[in-house]
């Protein structure tokens, strides 16, 4: 069943919510309206799934931005044993099929990618950072040319003792490059933060360490990558000072490459006036909360970050992250913008982005240069999904409210609940991206409309199997699309 | 003469409904098309969608987004005899199968298929196993009638099978004490959010199904007690608990030995979803056992 709730409806639990969220407007703009899109990615054939498909992730097919390939933590429908499974859109994310083609059994443990230019392959060209976690946790950095076939990924490099690979794609006439950042623990004297580099499609990578300072050990989980139009690539990592046990002192540090990460001294660029060695330090010694248990509503906390670049001009580049915040925060979100090239930083917090009890950062800049800010807070008992969009770096913003859904339920089957990433991109005039939520179909939820593949009665707020039979209420992922403001 | 010509022959050759004829990597991996006849039941244990229905379109597709190909049926479904929980899948749907061999089948060709999943959208594509003429027999119904029945959570026999074959020993015992593990000096540990934190149990063996001796009839056996994604179908163990254990060598937590009581003792682990059975699963263990 389909359905598809009107954009207009008034929904009165959302009337007092959208006097403070604004999505009425501070520019005086008319409201987006009906072409907002909000997708429930799960099919209508796994109408009687119950998983907790958490931590999403999305990538569009350059060429072809129809084409999108989506993941989430959901496990191999059919098999224990086989392969773990990405969703596929060929429609512009109004359909989604679920195809099991990554290289990991059953599920993946992480899981992001990117699609890069796929002039030569209208369905592919998708790169995939996996981690398998069967046994031991292990890398495989992995291909597919046509993300349709029932061919599994091809694994071009794999290693052990990584974590959140993170992946990023260029396309050049030369040869995709690929950037993974990954924390990388097989890196000496724990200068763990890295950046793996293809500059031949993913046939190769060159691991490149991109911590040049002492560390409490290791550093942190997050190693982002972001690339600009004109080759310049930005990384932001946590760079560990201290860690107890339940508190990491970490640097926000950017690190930059301006020749594709391919120079002689990768990601060298950037040196911090402080010490004098690679890395602008955007923030020191941030008091960073790390817990592995339902800290946050159901969720744990500990290590997001994001970095984006402007894809016309890659001397703007913004960064957010989460820490301590201020007294009684549980884990508080802040945005900081360069405009040259990372070399100087906002002394504070951007206007409107520091944003309290909230996770999941994710930044994107569209080519107008409009900054995209999504992230998801715990709210009054309620997980609220949010993408702010701005065009004066958060001066005046326009917040449009993606999903309000309740935060106890369903109960989390495992962590990280809701994921310890969600993802947004731009492509043409569209912000796209995707995020998780509990997955009852009432519309009231979702005050953009919202379309359910699998079966689902919005009337009685029941999800079926399809032949009538009730499913229990779990976390679907949910890709979207928003415009972009002028 | 047309394949499936050939298989109705062998069929009324043997009269043998039991058998089917198998294509591809179940039948031996990587060679070209080997053709041999497989017990039907070992085929039904390795499918996880089997359903008989009719062949309604050739090269062709069922639903949007799947590829077609010459290799892609259309089969209208009859009978479902076995499928997964989660997969929405009725009499009367469509199903896109790509199947090993296309000309083995005609408009109106009435079949059983064993299969594996391919893709999930609006409807369903599989991919073909091996295929039986006609609709199932009657001791395939009964054997898919007994898999539909299974709960989603229950280990497949098929899964069993490979867990059994994979451990160096199966034991039955009794968990006497579960504590946390502490890793030595030596043991590298890093800080992630897939750290596993590892957890002792001791297991006191009642009896070895697979395997040689157990010194002092105890087995301590490491296992992460974190709710992470990463460990989520990984065992977690109770004191007192009772059951049927798939064991190997520890080589995940980076120290494969332990000392309890000064004395040094290899660590085992447990780590797979199907690894710790209920007592109940004895008789399914012991007959699988029986046949390696």
């Amino acid at each position: 069943m389909k359905v598809l709730a009107g954009v207009a409806l008034c929904f009165p639990a959302f009337g007092v919510l959208a006097m403070f969220s604004g999505f009425a407007l501070l520019r005086g703009q008319s409201p987006p309206g009906p072409a907002i899109k909000v997708v429930d990615l799960v099919p209508a054939s796994l109408s009687g799934e119950t998983n907790q498909d958490s931590e999403p992730f999305l990538a569009i097919q350059t060429a072809n931005p129809q084409v999108m390939v989506a993941s989430a933590f959901t496990p191999n429908p059919f098999s224990n044993s086989g392969n773990a499974p990405v969703y596929v859109s060929q429609d512009s994310g109004n359909s989604w099929v679920l195809n099991a083609i990554t290289p990991v059994p059953r599920m993946t443990c992480d899981i992001t990618h990117a699609m890069a230019v796929g002039e030569n392959h209208p369905r592919g060209d998708l790169h995939a950072g996996t981690l398998a976690c069967a046994s031991a946790i292990t890398l495989d950095e992995s291909e597919s040319n046509d993300v349709s076939s029932s061919a599994p990924m091809s694994v071009q490099s794999t290693r052990p003792n990584v974590d959140q690979p993170f992946v990023r794609a260029l396309g050049l006439s030369s040869g995709d490059r690929i950037y993974v950042g990954v924390n990388d623990f097989n890196q000496p004297n724990g200068r763990t933060a890295t950046v793996d580099v293809s500059v031949d499609g993913g046939i190769t990578y060159k691991s490149n360490p991109v911590e040049f300072r002492k560390t409490s050990g290791q550093d942190g989980p997050s190693v982002r990558p972001a690339v600009g139009g004109d080759g310049t690539v930005y990384a932001a990592f946590f760079g560990w000072r201290k860690f107890n046990g339940t508190v990491a002192t970490s640097d926000i540090v950017v690190v930059r490459d301006d020749t594709t990460g391919n120079s002689a001294n990768p990601f060298q660029a950037l040196k911090d006036p402080s010490d004098g060695l690679p890395g602008r330090i955007v923030v020191k010694n941030a008091s960073i909360p790390w817990s592995n248990a339902p800290t946050l509503g159901q969720e744990r906390i500990g290590s997001t970050l994001s970095i984006a670049v402007d894809p016309n001009n890659s001397s703007t580049v913004y960064v957010g992250w989460a820490d301590h915040g201020k007294k009684g925060d549980i884990y508080t979100l802040h945005v900081r913008r360069s405009t040259d090239r990372g070399v100087t930083w906002s002394r504070k917090d951007l206007p409107h982005a520091t944003i309290r009890n909230a996770t999941n950062i994710a930044l994107a800049v569209a080519n107008n240069g409009v900054a995209g800010l999504l992230y998801q807070q715990l709210s009054n008992g309620r997980w609220v999904t949010h993408l702010v969009q701005s065009h004066d770096a958060f001066t005046t913003v326009q917040d449009t409210i993606l999903a309000s859904v309740p935060a106890n339920e369903p109960v989390e089957q495992f962590l990280p609940y809701l994921g310890d990433y969600d993802y947004l991109l731009s492509v043409g005039n569209e912000f796209r991206g995707v995020f998780c939520a509990n997955n009852a179909p009432d519309l009231a939820n979702f005050p953009h409309g919202v379309t359910y593949q699998r079966a689902a009665d919005f009337a009685s707020k029941k999800l079926t199997d399809g032949s009538g039979n009730p499913v229990a209420i779990s976390i679907d992922p949910f890709y979207f699309s928003v415009p972009v403001i002028p | 003469m047309k394949i499936s010509s050939f298989l109705f022959g062998l069929f009324g050759l043997f009269g043998f409904m039991g058998t089917i004829l198998l294509v591809g990597p179940l039948a031996q991996a990587g060679r070209a098309f080997p053709q041999t006849q497989v017990n039907q039941a070992a085929l039904l244990r390795q499918s996880s969608i089997v359903f008989s229905g009719t062949v309604s379109q050739l090269g062709a597709t069922s639903f949007a987004d799947v590829p077609k190909s010459p290799q892609t049926i259309v089969v209208r479904v009859a009978s479902i005899l076995k499928k997964p929980a989660a997969v929405s899948l009725k009499a009367g749907d469509s199903v896109t199968v790509e199947v090993k061999d296309p000309s083995a089948f005609q408009q109106g060709t009435r079949a059983t298929f064993y299969t594996d999943g391919w893709m999930f959208g609006s409807g369903v594509a599989v991919k073909e196993l091996g295929h039986e003429m006609g609709l199932s027999g009657e001791a395939t119904k009964a054997a898919g009638e007994r898999a539909k029945g299974q709960a989603p959570e229950q280990v497949s026999d098929q899964e069993l099978q490979n867990r059994l074959n994979a451990a160096e020993f199966v034991v039955i015992g009794r968990v006497t004490d579960v504590h946390r593990w502490i890793a030595p000096k030596s043991a590298t540990t890093h800080v992630t959010e897939h750290d596993p934190d590892w957890h002792e149990a001791v297991v006191e063996v009642q009896s070895v199904l697979k395997g040689g001796k157990v010194k002092g009839n105890k087995i301590i056996v490491r296992f992460p007690q974190r709710n992470d994604v990463a460990w989520v179908q990984a065992p977690k163990f109770q004191k007192n608990q009772q059951g049927i254990f798939c064991l190997n060598r520890d080589q995940v937590s980076g120290a494969p030995s332990s000392k309890p009581a000064g004395k040094q003792v290899n660590v085992y682990t447990c780590l797979g979803h199907g690894d710790a059975l209920p007592m109940s699963e004895e008789a399914r263990v012991r007959s699988f056992l029986k046949t390696q």
